[in-house]
């Protein structure tokens, strides 16, 4: 079989998703041997980007000039593009502020008054710009889906999407129901799952890293939120914690 | 006529960066080390958000150190509102230090630093010409990881650690298992230090003014910074001892202690507290004239000595864990009010500082992290200017490829350090 050829990279991000790669010891070496590591500065030197990728596996969001620069170069130059991560699918942590500060109020806060900021802007999703072809969500994306993935993009096909919440495994493993049981601020209803309700076997609520599921039923959650004595603004914090907007008045 | 070098993007390590060398002729002017990972301003995030996100939010500044920084943001908040947790609370929490500092340290010298030593690209050829030994590095990486998923409950941002407490605390068969994967490794996190003890082929470097957390023997209780030829200063006024500039080529900010480009990390630590238990302690004293005094070329030794002794570390803390035995612990809930609170650990890469302020709602007014790597910028900077001079004359390419390894020496993590600094 013909190796790949991949580009895997992050643009505004903390590498997590691109460790989880290398954090899958077991079938690492294996899988070196299925693809050619054209561009990975993470873990390669050497690296080149004026050839023809079969994919970029692209993590973060993207908040600078130069985070777009190499992402149209990734796109012109790749059959298939990945969104790999909740940053690239949904703008992530960096993008909690969108709505409520603007981003010259942040970099002055953190790099002081008068003196000379770094080009950025709001950090928004991969697809503002580019079509994506495919997805790995999570904050930090499980294993066992980037696997998936890989596999996928080996043979020359892409992963099937999932779409029930994470209350679904929370469920079938019949851990303690947080929201309803223990009246906590779980996200767990309108959240992706895959990730085996992780949070929640430990006792400690779904923080919604993994970006809303398909047709999440915003406005029940909020509504049960309400009910339980959360406020409005602590909610919207809490939901925008690593996607900055939501359809607070959605139902599915 | 002058000339300019760029590395870009630098490899082989965490983050996005550049070296820019400027030359008149064969004289190197100046070097320009530049950290350029987008700005994510995490500081200025956590304004406004209660204290019990914090630890949450914070931890994403860096994968490779997500445990470390959770870690330090939740002794920082407890600090603040006077919590004091269990024992086997704070032994979970050093145990998964010590696995942090195995997974990382066995990462940056198995997969970005060995293919230096075999002349290869990276871990892709590491795979096909010595198989065996990126195995064994990977088996060291993973009993790390391991511990962290079980304790931590994710590998990655572990959620199991909480203000006050944990989600759960191990089973008697989790810690027995972890404790046997720890050991079967043991033999090979031994012997690492003969891999990473190859001389590095490249002139002398200055002599770091190294600085490092006290007391060692308290992982989570560190006091005070102390650093070589000083008189230590309580951690507490970390902010007046060390100063911060904005650079105009660099995301990240210049951090100076006592006015001098301090060095934290491996090295440091060895050399500042060479009192090691056990096999780790008589492996440093075997290598001590490498180590003692030494520049940063000593660095990767000195990592592959502190995997050696996490490891031993690591199975001392399960044994005490499986002596208290298994127990549901209260979580000790933080009543808010308005405080400061700050605290340190070392991080693989060196000293990490966490301080928050709250307001008496528990609502962050003030966030301010200081990483090991926006520490050891200056120093790196430094390293940088003194190798290339050293090397003036040499061909081109292989002063560039002697700048990279340098900077693998130091092992340095640029998401951490762009953007966590404020003023």
């Amino acid at each position: 079989m013909r190796r790949m050829k991949l580009a895997i990279t992050g643009l505004t991000a903390c590498s997590g998703c691109q460790l989880t790669l290398l954090n899958c010891e077991d079938e690492l070496p294996e899988l070196l041997g299925h693809c050619e590591l054209v561009y990975f500065p993470l873990a390669e030197s050497g690296n080149v980007l004026d050839v023809q990728f079969d994919a970029a596996i692209v993590e973060g969001a993207v908040s600078t000039p130069k985070d777009l620069e190499l992402l149209f170069k990734l796109r012109n130059a790749s059959t298939h593009l990945v969104a790999y991560g909740t940053c690239a699918l949904f703008g992530g942590v960096a993008a909690m502020n969108n709505r409520v500060s603007t981003r010259r109020e942040l970099l002055r806060s953190v790099f002081g008054a008068g003196e000379k900021l770094p080009e950025s802007f709001p950090p928004v999703p991969l697809a503002n710009f580019v079509s994506v072809d495919a997805a790995v969500t999570g904050c930090p994306p499980e294993k066992q889906e980037i696997m998936e993935l890989v596999v996928a993009l080996a043979a020359g096909t892409l992963p099937p999407a999932r779409s029930y919440p994470v209350c679904t495994e929370c469920r079938s493993h019949e851990n303690l129901c947080l929201l309803l049981e223990k009246r906590e601020l779980c996200l767990g209803p309108v959240v992706q799952g895959g990730c085996n309700a992780r949070c929640p076997a430990t006792g400690i609520v779904c923080e919604g890293c993994r970006g809303p599921v398909r047709e999440a039923n915003v406005a029940q959650e909020l509504e049960l939120l309400l009910e339980r004595g959360f406020g409005r603004d602590e909610i919207e914090r809490r939901m925008s914690r690593f996607k900055p907007e939501w359809d607070y008045g959605k139902r599915s | 006529m002058g000339s300019v070098v760029e590395i870009a993007p630098l490899t082989r390590l965490e983050g996005h960066g550049s070296v820019r060398v400027y030359r008149e002729g064969r004289r190197v002017e100046r070097v320009e080390l530049q950290f350029i990972d987008s700005p994510r301003l995490f500081e200025a995030l956590l304004l406004g958000k209660s204290f019990a996100e914090v630890p949450e939010i914070i931890c994403r500044i860096c994968a490779l150190c997500s445990t470390v920084h959770k870690v330090t943001a939740l002794l920082a908040v407890e600090d603040a509102f006077g919590v004091e947790v269990s024992e086997v609370t704070a032994l979970t929490r050093e145990l998964m230090l010590q696995a942090g500092m195995i997974q990382d340290h066995a990462l940056h010298l198995y997969c970005l630093v060995l293919p230096d030593l075999l002349g290869v690209r990276g871990v892709a050829e590491l795979a096909r010409v010595a198989p065996d030994l990126l195995k064994t590095g990977l088996a060291i990486k993973k009993v790390g990881n391991q511990i962290t998923e079980t304790a931590g409950g994710r590998l990655i941002h572990p959620v199991n650690i909480r203000l006050g407490g944990l989600g759960r605390s191990l089973t008697r068969n989790e810690l027995a298992r972890l404790r046997d994967e720890l050991q079967k490794v043991l033999p090979a996190a031994q012997e690492a230090h003969r891999l990473f003890n190859t001389p590095f082929p490249f002139p002398e470097l200055p002599t770091p003014d190294f600085l490092v957390l006290q007391p060692a023997e308290h992982p989570l209780g560190a006091q005070a910074c102390s650093m070589v030829g000083r008189a230590s200063f309580p951690l507490r006024d970390y902010r007046q001892h060390i100063e911060e500039t904005v650079l105009d080529y660099s995301n990240a900010k210049l951090s100076r202690v006592h006015g001098k480009e301090a060095t934290v990390g491996a090295l440091a630590r060895l050399n500042l507290h060479p009192d090691l238990e056990g096999g780790a302690g008589a492996l440093f004293k075997s290598h001590k004239q490498e180590l003692v005094g030494k520049d940063m070329r000593g660095n990767n030794l000195a990592q592959a000595i502190e995997m050696y002794h996490a490891t031993e570390r690591a199975l001392r803390l399960i044994d005490r864990l499986i002596e208290l035995g298994p127990r549901q612990e209260e979580t000790a809930a933080p009543s808010p009010r308005a405080a400061t609170g700050c605290a340190a650990c070392e991080a693989p890469r060196g000293v990490l500082i966490h301080s928050y302020s709250f307001d008496s709602q528990g609502i962050c007014t003030m966030a301010d992290v200081i990483t090991p790597t926006a520490l050891n910028q200056g120093a790196l900077a430094r390293d940088l200017l003194a190798l290339a001079r050293g090397m003036e004359g040499e061909e081109t390419n292989r002063m560039t490829t002697a700048l990279e390894r340098l900077i693998r020496c130091y092992d340095p993590c640029i998401s951490c350090s762009v953007h966590v600094l404020s003023l």
